[in-house]
């Protein structure tokens, strides 16, 4: 009886919803400021903490955990990512969202994803293992560079100065996850063939690959004169750029899988407070003693 | 003198087909360099911890003139003095030009993380080069001045902490275990001064004076028995060397830890074992020392100052197995084929750039140095530095 009732409702709701949405289609697209402004109050609404709850997608209830971490003081929140091993199926989407969201040249990478193959036949595995910056908390690249262009910020992140960093890649040589790399000042675009009239001929991709990124919330175009991040070290920044603006890391909302994790670890009721106090987490090298912020769920 | 225009005509050629390079640097950046993100540091700075050796060693062979006054050595400490100048620059040139922003190296002087190694040996290397350019002047114009002595003191003990540091600017990497070794900075000093003899070897050998009143008595000449002396050094030191490089190489492989097992197996066996077998161990540490063991050899200009450029060569091959197998080896294995693309690789060998910087480095170290030995009184009288 009661299935019928909920059937009823359900049935109710669903033609509601369909009105709603002619009706604000409809309103759109005679008023397209009128649009953007209901675009806008929906994405308010998405925002709410409304259908967050624990049967949430683990997306909406991290995007909740975030706002709620931004919330507070920046001393009081503790960044970290979780990767579920069992989750990842080596589909490499959060590279290339990686590459893109960072604008990272030919030769710089973020978040690779290691492919191994385990076992020897019949019992064969592959495990994919994505890895960004561990962003340690007792980070060996900090203390070796010489003029203090890398450091852990407030958030905790390990962060670089690029106008500081004079490019000697010492701290490449300290991390021990190979971590950072190193900008040779690439593009995919150079030496590729002119192609006039075509919407990504050489000229319009070279503006594309050259028009800046938003690390670090500043404008790093890509110049011809070498400057930063050209003859920078780079790394995984856990996209603070966006993280300011309340979007979690590029890397977790393109994760097909949903294997990616990230919020505050001082938070209890957050996602990732829950996940890491599992007793199947790991961190790499532990036994190096460098803390690592980002766990492994095997 | 004919030697000495051969040499300066093979430091022309290298320092034409260099001034490519320079240009190829300067205009497109390290893109074509083959160094890369893996292994990150290339042939510059293998020749940068090189060429600084060879200065500190220098450095510490012209104390035997200026602090320790030992008499056979009196009148050398000039050169050596110039010597160590010059390769100190050549080191400072070569790491100058690996630097991915060399414009903002005054941020390490004005802006500095003095608990940087790195730091540390700009700022050490910087009032090194200061000490020698003071202690050469001093020696040149006023050698009997008050300062030499203490200059020669504070230049010592940088010579060898400088050294020494240059091996922690390695070892203090806890994540690379071959060279995560408590002996790296110990072994480096002992490097330096036998780089420093060799070069000392190249020099009184092949560009020596000339003018030595005793050669025509049919006595053993004063130039002869420095380079039995140095060439006596020379061995000592290369035997020491080789029981480093035994106690390194035969702890890692009994540890068994794979990434320094990896990397030592990859000097010994890998892609370029001819470089460490023939090079390094063959030409230049086995044929000097039984080349030099023999009065007769070690006596001879010619023989001396050859076995000198051997001992050298074999260093710079030394600096080299040092630095790339540590980066050859994946921090973690899988990384091999994670990403591909420029500069992602685990395998090195110096592009074509490097090499013509290097060259060019060298043929203009050459051409200076020469032109040192030419233009400065150096080596002054023989007849007047025995009385």
């Amino acid at each position: 009886m009661t299935k019928t009732v909920n059937a009823t409702l359900d049935r109710r709701g669903f033609l509601k919803a369909t009105g709603a949405a002619l009706a604000f289609l409809t309103a759109a697209s005679a008023d397209p400021e009128h649009a953007v402004a209901a675009v806008s109050t929906a994405t308010a609404v998405a925002r709410a903490p409304i259908g967050a709850g624990p049967d949430s997608d683990v997306l909406i209830r991290m995007q909740a955990d975030l706002r709620r971490a931004l919330q507070k003081p920046v001393s009081q929140r503790r960044w970290v990512m979780v990767l579920d091993l069992r989750k990842c199926v080596g589909c490499h989407a959060c590279t290339i969202s990686c590459v893109a969201e960072n604008k990272l040249p030919p030769g710089v990478v973020y978040r690779p994803v290691l492919e191994e193959e385990i076992g020897l036949y019949p019992n064969v595995t592959r495990r994919f293992t994505p890895k960004p910056c561990m962003q340690c908390d007792n980070p060996p690249c900090v203390p070796v560079c010489p003029v203090n262009a890398t450091y852990k910020n407030e958030d905790g992140v390990v962060v670089i100065d690029y106008e500081q960093c004079i490019g000697c890649r010492y701290c490449v040589t300290a991390c021990p996850y190979a971590s950072r790399t190193f900008d040779f000042g690439q593009t995919y675009t150079k030496d590729t063939p002119v192609a006039e009239g075509l919407i990504v001929g050489q000229t319009t991709a070279d503006a594309y690959e050259r028009a800046a990124n938003f690390e670090y919330g500043a404008q790093w175009a890509r110049e011809e004169n070498e400057a930063s991040p050209v003859g920078n070290v780079r790394k995984c920044h856990f996209c603070l750029h966006r993280l300011k603006e309340g979007m979690l890391p590029a890397c977790t909302t393109t994760c097909i899988g949903r294997a990616t994790y990230f919020g505050d670890a001082n938070d209890p009721d957050s996602v990732v407070s829950d996940l890491i106090a599992s007793p199947n987490i790991m961190r790499l090298k532990e036994e190096l003693g460098t803390e690592p912020r980002v766990y492994y769920l095997v | 003198m004919t030697l000495k225009r051969i040499f300066y005509a093979l430091g022309g050629l290298a320092l034409l087909f260099g001034l490519w390079g320079f240009y190829d640097r300067f205009a497109n950046g390290h893109e074509n360099a083959a160094y890369g993100s893996y292994v990150v540091w290339g042939l510059w700075v293998a020749m940068y911890l090189f060429f600084v050796g060879i200065a500190a060693g220098a450095f510490m062979l012209a104390t035997l003139d200026y602090l320790f006054e030992i008499p056979l050595f009196k009148g050398t400490g000039k050169v050596a003095l110039w010597g160590a100048f010059i390769t100190l620059g050549a080191g400072l040139a070569s790491i100058g030009l690996d630097l991915g922003h060399m414009e903002r190296i005054w941020k390490v002087y004005l802006q500095p993380n003095l608990f940087s190694v790195m730091a540390q040996m700009v700022w050490g290397y910087t009032i090194f080069g200061l000490i020698i350019l003071a202690s050469l002047w001093l020696a040149i114009r006023q050698p009997k001045h008050m300062a030499v002595k203490p200059l020669m003191i504070v230049g010592l003990f940088l010579a060898v902490f400088l050294s020494g540091g240059v091996g922690a600017l390695l070892g203090v990497n806890a994540g690379r275990t071959y060279w995560h070794v408590g002996l790296l900075p110990a072994q480096f000093p002992v490097f330096s001064l036998a780089s420093g003899a060799a070069l000392m070897l190249i020099i009184i050998g092949l560009f020596g004076p000339t003018d030595d009143p005793s050669a025509s008595s049919g006595q053993a000449t004063r130039r002869s028995q420095q380079l039995w002396v140095l060439s006596l050094l020379t061995v000592v030191l290369a035997l020491v060397k080789v029981y480093f490089l035994w106690a390194d190489f035969s702890q890692s492989l009994y540890g068994g830890i794979p990434q320094n097992v990896q990397a030592v197996n990859e000097v010994m066996f890998g892609q370029y074992w001819w470089a460490f077998w023939i090079l390094q161990i063959g030409f230049g540490t086995v044929v000097p020392i039984l080349v030099l063991v023999q009065p007769k050899l070690a006596k001879h200009n010619g023989w001396a100052g050859w076995m000198g450029v051997l001992v050298l060569v074999g260093f710079a091959v030394a600096r080299a197995n040092i630095v790339f197998p540590a980066l050859t080896v994946p921090e973690l294995e899988a990384l091999r084929t994670a990403f591909t693309g420029p500069h992602l690789s685990f395998e090195y060998f110096p592009s074509l750039v490097e090499w013509a910087v290097t060259l060019g480095i060298v043929g203009g170290s050459t051409i200076l140095f020469l032109l040192g030995t030419d233009r400065l009184p150096l080596f002054g009288k023989t007849s007047e530095v025995t009385k």
